[in-house]
């Protein structure tokens, strides 16, 4: 019988959802084209060539390596792409993703990432093709909602804000503002103006966000109302801090 | 801000906050802040909210304007003011306790969305060290704090430029 991962426990929606993002069964909500990505991501203009940072890998002549034969190299890495990062923000008033499972979503799902997970961020780094293909993706789909959640590469302040009166979490570098009944954005992550506007569509209405987010939050869905994950955490935090996490 | 129309030295002040659920967009705060100013026995206010910068402080972008639409100039009272932040909170000084019940109704009517209202102490009355250091004493002789208004005090940061930061609103005829 084939294995089928189990990614988290617990039956609730706030669980449901974080087995969704973690298995990349996620939803396509919105269309974004690949030159929308890549100028809010402000890492090249759109429609240039990748700059790298070595020959391609097939030009190269790598060294006799067993692990090197197996292994298959992405294609930013064959490429010899640099290095890019995308960096979001997620409100804590019940955005899609919280910092910790979009980490998940990249790591679990993608190869040749480094994420960084911060209190009120999430950071991957990749090949830079790699990497817009990761962001093209939680772009897209049911991890993100524009009105609670933003790419930003710096001055991330706003993710623990009350929301604006338009619902939409605070962005001091006014990077993406609601126009209209959708979402617009013509700054790239890091504040500079772009040549463009970026309709990221509508924001998700608050019964939705409380449907499809992955944070546990008193007066939505309380971590407290899911006994199995409970059980779960508190069996985990049993096992590392009594046994030094071995278990055997 | 600061109202000199509504000075007593007889009345005991307190303190109360208006905490909205929402952080408020330039329209709604400049009602809110004309509404509070139209209260009777209103004597200073501070606002707080998360900052509506000039121009991007870090990163790669560092320097680029921001030209964030809601920084802008509001009037309360007459008096013309830029609001740079996004208004998250209002701390007001009143001038008793039956003021707190005016200026709850006040708030309620201009907000679209509930609010927490609680009495505290939140501007400070008294001179500290800092202030001692940033003003001086009046005289020689006279060992009081070196300021015409004392309710100047705990309005903004010792270390703050007040220019731009404190607004007086004169009294108007109506009142």
């Amino acid at each position: 019988m084939a294995y089928t991962p189990q990614y988290y426990p617990g039956s609730t929606s706030v669980a449901e959802n974080r087995r969704k993002h973690m298995s990349n069964n996620v939803e396509k909500l919105r269309e974004v084209s690949d030159e929308d990505v890549t100028a809010m991501l402000g890492h090249r203009a759109p429609g240039t060539d990748y700059p790298s940072t070595h020959p391609p890998l097939a030009e190269m002549g790598e060294p006799d390596c067993p692990v090197r034969e197996i292994v298959t190299p992405t294609p930013g890495t064959a490429a010899g792409d640099r290095v890019r990062y995308v960096q979001w923000a997620d409100s804590m008033y019940n955005a899609p993703s919280t910092p910790y499972w979009r980490s998940y979503h990249a790591a679990i799902n993608h190869r040749g990432v480094d994420p960084g997970t911060l209190s009120g961020r999430a950071v991957v780094e990749a090949r830079e093709r790699d990497m817009e293909l990761i962001a093209k993706e939680q772009i897209e789909t049911e991890m993100t909602c524009p009105g609670l959640a933003g790419l930003r590469g710096c001055t991330v302040h706003g993710h623990s804000c009350r929301l604006q009166e338009d619902g939409v979490m605070f962005d001091m570098l006014d990077r993406r503002r609601l126009e209209g009944d959708s979402i617009v954005q013509d700054k790239d992550q890091v504040g500079v103006p772009i040549d463009r506007k970026v309709n990221m569509g509508k924001p998700m209405s608050s019964d939705e966000a409380n449907k499809r987010t992955t944070f546990y939050r008193v007066g939505n869905v309380a971590f407290r109302d899911d006994a199995e994950v409970i059980e779960w955490t508190q069996r985990i935090w049993e096992l590392r801090s009594v046994y030094g996490y071995q278990p055997k | 801000m600061v109202d000199s129309n509504s000075v007593s030295g007889k009345k005991k002040p307190i303190q109360v906050e208006i905490f909205p659920q929402r952080v408020l967009m330039p329209d709604t705060a400049e009602q809110l802040l004309n509404a509070i100013d139209k209260v009777q026995g209103v004597i200073r206010m501070v606002i707080q909210g998360p900052s509506l910068p000039n121009r991007v402080a870090c990163g790669p972008g560092a320097g680029t304007p921001v030209n964030h639409p809601d920084r802008r100039i509001i009037n309360v009272s007459g008096h013309a003011f830029e609001l740079n932040i996004r208004l998250g909170r209002v701390q007001v000084e009143i001038e008793d306790r039956s003021v707190k019940e005016k200026l709850r109704q006040a708030v309620d009517e201009v907000l679209p969305f509930p609010f927490e209202y609680r009495e505290g102490f939140f501007i400070r009355r008294k001179a500290t060290l800092t202030d001692y250091a940033k003003y001086g004493f009046k005289s020689k002789t006279d060992e009081s704090i070196n300021l015409d208004d004392e309710r100047l005090l705990g309005l903004i940061d010792p270390k703050a430029k007040a220019k731009d930061r404190i607004c007086m609103l004169e009294p108007t005829e109506e009142r």
